[in-house]
């Protein structure tokens, strides 16, 4: 079965409430993102806690993406 | 994607049979809702759980009943749970859960029907017991990640 990464994104520089989301591919730093109607550029990964069964457990770090 | 494989990548089924998850969907009720739809109110009495399956919500919560600007405390996407505490506790919705996508789709859970089943099958009780926990704890870990 394919992993499961659930993700706790924070964002950086903004009061915003941040989200969890799951996702079937690992976020890397770089990668665009899109939260609702937004779209965030991730700045750092870092393994929350450790995996149980199929998931991950991630914290991520993202910013507003600059056009 | 069909209601099997939605469950299957739900954290809060993690570790329970292919015989369990399909009990699980049986009493599942699909809803859908449209941006601005207010799904559950801080305060109100409710006894459903519910699962995204697509799309977004935004949780609020209000630090008194006449505070008329709830704060954001999280969004929610596709995999996640919520309504779980007054699930387990039978208190008073903690929060006001609104839909933010064009469509948010959710499988929606009775407490009725979850006991039952939990009853009937202590190992299914035992494991999506143990998974609700683990989310509030990743819901309090979040928490404390974006207060930094």
């Amino acid at each position: 079965m394919p992993a499961n990464y659930k993700v706790s994104y924070v964002v950086r520089g903004e009061d915003h409430p941040g989200a969890i989301v799951n996702t079937d591919q690992r976020p890397l730093v770089g990668d665009r993102i899109i939260l609702g109607e937004r779209e965030f550029t991730v700045l750092e990964v870092i393994d929350l806690i450790p995996p149980r069964g199929d998931f991950h457990y991630l914290h991520v770090t993202i910013q507003q993406a600059e056009d | 994607m069909d209601l099997l494989s939605v469950l299957r990548n739900a954290e809060l089924f993690e570790g329970v049979t292919p015989y369990e998850l399909d009990a699980l969907t049986k009493i599942c009720q699909q809803k859908t809702y449209s941006a601005g739809d207010v799904i559950t109110a801080q305060g109100d009495i409710g006894d459903e759980l519910f699962v995204i399956c697509d799309g977004f919500v935004e949780v609020l919560r209000s630090d008194s009943p006449s505070d008329p600007s709830p704060k954001a405390i999280v969004n929610l996407g596709q995999g996640q749970i919520f309504g779980e505490m007054a699930l387990v506790d039978r208190g008073p919705r903690s929060a006001t859960v609104r839909a933010i996508s064009k469509e948010t789709i959710v499988q929606v859970i009775r407490r009725d029907d979850f006991e039952e089943l939990c009853e009937k099958n202590h190992h299914l009780g035992y494991i999506v017991m143990r998974n609700i926990a683990a989310d509030l704890s990743f819901k309090l870990r979040h928490q404390h990640l974006t207060s930094q």
